[in-house]
Parts: C-alpha cells; structure tokens; sequence
C-alpha cells in the first residue's frame, strides 16, 4: 500500500554510541516521518526512543548518520536555531518556575525577537488553542495542577508555531482519568495545527490511539515495526512485535476502527408505509425473522416476523424501540457492544440523525479480515 | 584580680555619652557596614568562582567544600592577629581577608546548592527551546538558584557583622573598637554601645535582606491552593 | 590591649622552636600545659553544659512535635548575637556583681554559642527520623519514652554527635577571645603576641589553638565510630 505523502523528517542510519557503552543506543535507524502525521516511538526501556528523539532536536548529538527536518540538513545549522524551530514538550513539562505562564509560553517567540503586540496576541490565543483560562496567564506554573501545566507545556511547545512537535511520554506524569482527556485534546488540536508530530510513549494504547504510524523499536534501538497502529495489530511483523502489542489485538482492533470504516448496507428495512407483503419478501431475502421500518429517513424500530398481520398497516404491528443505535463515529467494539445486547443482532447507524443501514457481526468479522483502510479507500 | 570598686560609683549606662560621642557611634557604625559589605562582596566574588569550579568539575566539589569548611572552623582571633604584623594592625585587608575566608562556606556551599536545585527537566525545557547556554544560566538556572544565593548572602552577611566586632582586637572593628575601648578603660557605656548596636544591626540587616529575597522571588511564596 | 594583668609574659625576642618546644615553657607554673588545662576544662564545661540542656530538651519537644517556631527563632538569634558582644555586655554585669571578668561572661557567651547548635539539629534529626521507622516502633507496643530513647534518639544518634562536635569545635576557636576579655587561655599567647609586636607568639598560639581543635574533633570522631552502631553510622555520612 503506498500513500503519497512528503516526508517531515528522515533519519537516515542514524546511530548512537554512549562512551563507556558496550552496545549502541540506537544502530542505524532509518525512518520517515510524513509531515502532518503523529508518529509514536515506542518499545522496552533500553531501546533508544527517546534518545532517538532527542537526536531529532540534537540535545542528544548522533555518533553517525543523517537527520533531515523538512529537506533540510539537522546536522549542519547551528543547534540552538535548529531547536527553536521544533517545538518540545516533555514529560516533567520542565516549565520555569520563576516566569508566569504568560513568560513561559513566550519564551520561544522572545528569543526570536517578536514585538510585545503580537507575543500578547500569540499568548491568548494559545491559552485557548490549548483550553486553558486567561486568567492563568498571570499565574505562577506552581499554583496549577498537573493536567493544567501539561497544557501549558504545549502551548509553549507551540508558541512560535514551529512545524515539527516533539513530544516525550507527555501524559506520563497525570493520572490516568487527565490523560484520557489530555490525549483527546491533543486529537482535535493535531484537526486545527496539522503539526509533525513525534511522540515517545511507553503505552501501547497510547500510541494505538493518538498515532498515524507506529514504530516499534527494540534494545539497542533497531527498529521492529513501522506500520499504522492497525496493520501493527493486524499483521505483527515478528514475534516481539506479536508479544509487545499484547495478547488482546483484536480488542485493540476494534477500538481503533469505527463504524464508518465499514460498508454497511440497508438491511431487513423497508418504507412505513410498504406492504406487508414486500416487508416479509424482505426478510425471506436477508434470512432476518425482523423487518425494520423507517419513515422519510428515520429509523422507527424493529417488527417481529410473526406480527406483520395482511389486515392492516405494518404500523400496527408492535415495535421494539429503536434503542440499539451507534453512530458512524462509534468503534466497532462499541458496535459489537450494541449488537450482543440487541435482540435482532443487529445495530441501526444513525447518521447524524437518519437511518445510514445496520451492522451485522459478520460485517465486522469480513472487516477486520481486510483491514479498515483497505474497506475505507 | 582587678580592682573593682574604682568604678563602682559609675552609672552602668551612661545616656550622655549616646549624644555626646554620637560622631564616634557614627563613624564606628560606619566603619562596621564597610568592613562587612566589602567582605560579604569578596565573599562573593570568590564564592561565586569556587562554585562554578565545583560544579563544573564534580570532582573538585568535596575538596572545596572541605576547604571552605576547614576556614570557617579557624578561630578569628587568631587570624586577624596572624595578619597584624603582615599588613598592621589598622590595614583594610588585616580586616577583611579573615572575615572573606569565614564567609566562603555558608557561600559557596549555598552556591552549589541553589545550581544544584534547578530541575533537570527545566534545563532540558530550556535547551529544547533553543536557549543558548548562556542564556540557560543567565535567565533561568540563576533566578531559581537565587533563593538559595540569597539565604547565603544574608547569612553571611548577619555572621559578619558578628565577627566584625572580634576585629576590635587589632584596633579596628567598627563598632568592636568601641566595646574594647570601654573594656580597656572600665567605663561600660561604650562596650554596651558596642555589643548591643551590633546585634541590632545583625538584626536589623537579616530583616532587610529576608524582605529583599522575598520581593526578588515572588514565584516561591504562591503555591497551588 | 591592657585589659588583663600580662602574667608571666614570654619575652619578646622568643622563637617559635623556642616556643613550642621548650620544655620549661611547658611545665612551668602557669606555663602551656596549665594553660592548656584551663582551656580544655573551661570549654568541655561550657560543651557538656550545653549538651546537658540541647539534648534532652529537643528531643523531648520534637518528639511532641512543639517548639517549632522557638528553632526558628533561634536559628537567626543564635547568629544575629555575636559571642563577643554577649560577653561584652556581660563583663560590667559580672563586675558589678563582685564575680569579675572571668569566667562567668566568656562561659556564657560560649554557652550560647554552642547550646542552639546542638539544640537546632538535634530537633531536627528527632524530627525526621524516620517516620515509618517510629510507625513501626509504636505498632511493636513500645511505650512513648521508648519510642523516643530507643528509637528515635538512636536514629538521630549520629546526627546529633556530629552537631557535638562541630559545636566543640566553634567553641574553641571562639575561646581566646576570652584572654581579650580580661581572661587567659590559649587566647593569651595570640593577645601577648599583639600586644608585643611578637609573630612567633602570635603563630604559636594560633597553632596550639588549631591542634587543640584537630585533635578534639579526632577524638570525637572516634567515639562516635565506637558508641554509634554501624547502621547507624552510615547515615551521619549524609548528615551535616
């Protein structure tokens, strides 16, 4: 499968030698980052991701090899220019605590000399990009909670609006219910920025979440896997891969696809206002002892077989609710959710309020044989 | 032992004498604060370069403190009568070198200290910002090791002013020239002029430079409520 | 300085050889030896008097957890108040009372050097033993004093010896300016040596002060590898 895309960031058998180390952090790593995509390191500790994106911004200088940013040679600007072009947000967040978190978001554009007008300007809209209220900005980085200095760390990060983002286990320091939320947000803020992102993680989900690509590395930092979280789940490339992502792969599977990703079709349904004759040549066709009905587009419930009556509208017939309903947006575990606890097996796709078809179990069974993005394309 | 009843019919303090020799009070309260902002400032100096060895070289860390340490332990009076003959007795350095060396470890060790306790990931915040070295140091290591930096200075500064006095032994000493003074000539006035002008004026620079601090680093008097 | 009556002053021409090795220098009636003894007994008086009062009264109070702010108070006095200008004050006081120049102003002067230090960190080493340690101890059924003497205090055992002896140490070479106060010393040999224009006295004085200090802080030293066990020992390396 091929995709057209330019490349962000190209290492190019990219390797490191600690001094005293009998074996190299990282041994000539090649990988591309397409631009605008998040891409996830991830692997076992010793295994070189964040030495590896510390090499990127060169606070960490590689012993051989090449790293291009955007076409051009990393190894040959001067490295303090090269870091204020790519944003870095970390783990500990590392925010200054002396500066108000209107200092420290400005502390980039400041370097580059921009006038207090527009660093104001900047600052604001930062503060909202990243969800955070105004009245923080006078603020000392202690007196916010961890969630909130996280928050400010990105914006920071993203202050001078630099193409590329680094990002080290950035939600590994909040508890979980904050990084849920942290990860979405990041999600929505990647809809408006479009940055290049290279994330460190050591959580698979994590990575399975936020991540375009994934590249798994192993100790002494080769490199195991570079696939989308899903070709990563559904074809390992070895047996480190197959035990890294874990036992649960078709679970995870799920929750990464949604229902949009597969070809639903109309099913057992016909028009209200049809007769009972159509409604049962229906179900003899699918093999469904239900038959649905909708009515200009709305989805008004299932009918049993055996209460469509010839003496009368199939309105009259006794309806379950149309309860069992997922969104085209939903996961197809949600949607498997729904099914097992339907009575018809079924699940009705509300799209954006009308009736977009069901889903069946084989569907999702068929889907994850092929691989979403090969059924989505 | 000392004939005692000579002074007897002397009031303990003598109210007069306040106003009377206010221009001696003067010059010896002046003579105090020189004394002890040129050795805190040579402290300093000195601190400040003996720091960065030690946290530049980590090896160099324990010698110095050591070093530092050993100085504090040696007895004042002894030093200032050591450096009598070399530069007299009413030299400026016969003065401030012994009082320069006693402020090295409470200095450097706070020195060290205030570099030691900025974060590491603030540094690499700061480096990943593309923050020159210089910069790093100048606007973020220095402000938040100036907390520490600043306990030590006012430290320092409240122990000099103590051991000023003990520079009375060679004839200076500021207001120790005064407490010797009334010693040698058994009228108690000075000396109680002396001892009590000197606290107070340790007392009186410790708030004053504990207020400075804080208004230096607002940052550290907020926390998350 | 004319403040003491010059006893048995050393002639001015002295050498330093002359100084501290002549035997006659030594043993004479008020010669070194007696004046190291006098120094010795006047500072282990005013050491163990402090210990004596510092000890118990912290760690009875840490232990309850009070007196927290009286430290704070005394971590800034304790500097704020010179040893000289307390004795200072305290000469015409004692000269009125008919008890003289000595050794009541400089004993007490010394006194308050060395008691806050041994008071402050030893409150502080109380403290912070280590709770879950002291948890422990309470939960085994040991009574409140027992938690304090056989746990807590020897986990703060090291701490506090080092405070002992670092306080040992300052009082030391504090003492001659008791030979500046009316008093004698080893501090006299440094004021004679002054008052004589004479540097071998002056250089000898100071280096029987130094070794008096050395060798104390060795001796306390080695008790402390002898009264503290070993596990115990190994913290005080991380104690100041």
């Amino acid at each position: 499968m091929e995709e057209s895309y330019t490349t962000a960031i190209r290492l190019h058998g990219v390797t490191k030698q600690f001094d005293g180390a009998s074996a190299p952090a990282v041994d000539a790593l090649d990988l591309e980052v397409p631009a605008g995509s998040i891409v996830a390191l991830i692997g076992p500790s010793g295994c070189g991701k964040t030495t590896t994106l510390r090499m990127i911004n060169r606070l960490i200088e590689p012993t051989s090899g090449r790293i291009e940013i955007n076409g051009v040679d990393a190894l040959e600007q001067p490295a303090v220019e090269l870091r204020r072009d790519i944003g870095y947000v970390i783990q500990q967040v590392g925010l200054f605590p002396h500066r108000t978190i209107a200092q420290n978001i400005a502390t980039v554009p400041r370097t580059l000399g921009w006038d207090n007008d527009r660093i104001r300007e900047r600052t604001a809209g930062l503060v909202e990009l990243v969800g955070l209220d105004h009245a923080m900005l006078d603020r000392y980085p202690d007196e916010l909670s961890g969630g909130q200095q996280q928050r400010v760390g990105v914006a920071r990060a993203l202050a001078a609006d630099p193409p590329v983002l680094l990002m080290d286990e950035p939600f590994g320091a909040v508890d979980p219910i904050v990084r849920g939320s942290l990860q979405n947000e990041l999600m929505d803020l990647q809809q408006q920025v479009h940055k290049t992102i290279v994330l460190v993680t050591h959580d698979i989900d994590e990575a399975l979440k936020l991540a375009d690509r994934i590249a798994l590395m192993n100790v002494g930092g080769v490199l195991e896997q570079f696939a989308s979280p899903d070709e990563l789940l559904r074809d390992p490339a070895n047996e480190f891969v197959e035990r890294f992502v874990g036992e649960d792969r078709v679970m995870k599977r799920l929750q990464l696809a949604t229902v949009a990703d597969l070809p639903f079709h109309q099913g057992p349904v016909v028009a209200a206002s049809a007769t009972p004759v159509e409604a049962r040549e229906v179900m003899r066709a699918s093999g469904s002892a239900w038959v649905g009905l909708t009515d200009r587009g709305a989805f008004l419930g299932w009918v049993h077989g055996p209460d469509v009556h010839d003496d009368g509208p199939l309105t009259d017939a006794p309806r379950s609710l149309p309860a069992a309903q997922v969104g085209r947006d939903s996961t197809l575990r949600r949607a498997m959710e729904i099914i097992m606890t339907s009575r018809t097996s079924v699940a009705v796709v509300d799209d954006g309020g009308r009736f977009g078809g069901v889903i069946t179990l084989e569907q999702i069974r068929a889907g994850l044989d092929q691989g979403p993005e090969v059924i989505a394309a | 032992m000392i004939p005692v009843l000579a002074q007897s019919a002397q009031p303990f303090f003598r109210w007069s004498y306040l106003i009377d020799e206010w221009d001696q009070i003067q010059a010896a309260l002046l003579q105090h604060l020189q004394l002890t902002v040129l050795s805190v400032a040579a402290g300093l100096v000195l601190s400040a370069m003996l720091a960065a060895t030690a946290l530049r070289y980590r090896w160099t860390t324990t010698p110095i403190t050591s070093f530092t340490g050993i100085l504090y332990t040696l007895p004042s009076v002894a030093l200032f009568a050591l450096l009598a003959p070399v530069f007299g007795t009413q030299a400026v350095a016969t003065a401030v070198i012994p009082l320069t060396m006693f402020t090295l470890l409470i200095l450097v060790t706070n020195i060290i200290a205030g570099f030691q306790s900025v974060p590491g990931p603030v540094k690499d915040a700061a480096n990943g910002m593309g923050l020159t070295p210089t910069a790093r140091v100048l606007t973020v290591e220095l402000p938040l090791a100036s907390p520490l930096i600043l306990a030590g200075i006012r430290i320092a500064t409240v122990s000099t002013i103590g051991l000023v006095t003990v520079a009375g032994i060679i004839g200076q000493g500021g207001l120790g020239r005064l407490i010797f003074d009334g010693l040698n000539r058994r009228f108690d006035t000075p000396t109680i002029i002396g001892a009590v002008f000197s606290i107070l004026l340790a007392l009186l620079m410790d708030a004053l430079l504990l207020a400075a601090s804080r208004a230096a680093t607002p940052w550290t008097r907020r926390a998350r409520a | 300085m004319d403040v003491t009556l010059a006893q048995a002053a050393l002639p001015r021409e002295i050498s330093l050889s002359e100084f501290l090795f002549s035997a006659e220098l030594w043993t004479r009636d008020d010669g070194i030896l007696d004046t190291l003894v006098d120094t010795a007994v006047l500072c282990g008086a005013v050491v163990l008097a402090a210990t004596l009062v510092a000890v118990p009264l912290a760690a009875y109070l840490a232990h309850h957890g009070r007196g927290e702010i009286a430290v704070t108070w005394m971590v800034t006095l304790s500097r704020a108040v010179p040893t000289l200008a307390v004795a200072a004050l305290l000469v015409p006081v004692s000269l009125r009372i008919g008890l003289g120049f000595e050794p009541w102003p400089i004993f007490i002067a010394l006194l308050l050097l060395a008691l806050p230090q041994i008071y402050i960190n030893t409150y502080a080493a109380i403290r912070g033993a280590d709770r879950g340690v002291v948890g422990a101890a309470r939960g085994m059924g040991l009574t409140e004093s027992a938690v304090l003497w056989r746990v807590e205090a020897a986990l703060a055992g090291a701490v506090i010896m080092t405070s002992i002896r670092v306080a040992a140490v300052q009082v030391i070479a504090t003492e001659p300016l008791r030979a500046f106060l009316g008093g004698d010393g080893l501090g006299r040999y440094v004021r004679d040596g002054l008052g004589q224009n004479s540097p071998s006295q002056i250089v000898g004085g100071t280096i029987l002060i130094g070794l008096f200090a050395a060798s104390t802080a060795l001796a306390f030293r080695g008790a402390e590898r002898l009264a503290l066990p070993r596990g115990v020992t190994r913290l005080s390396s991380n104690a100041t």
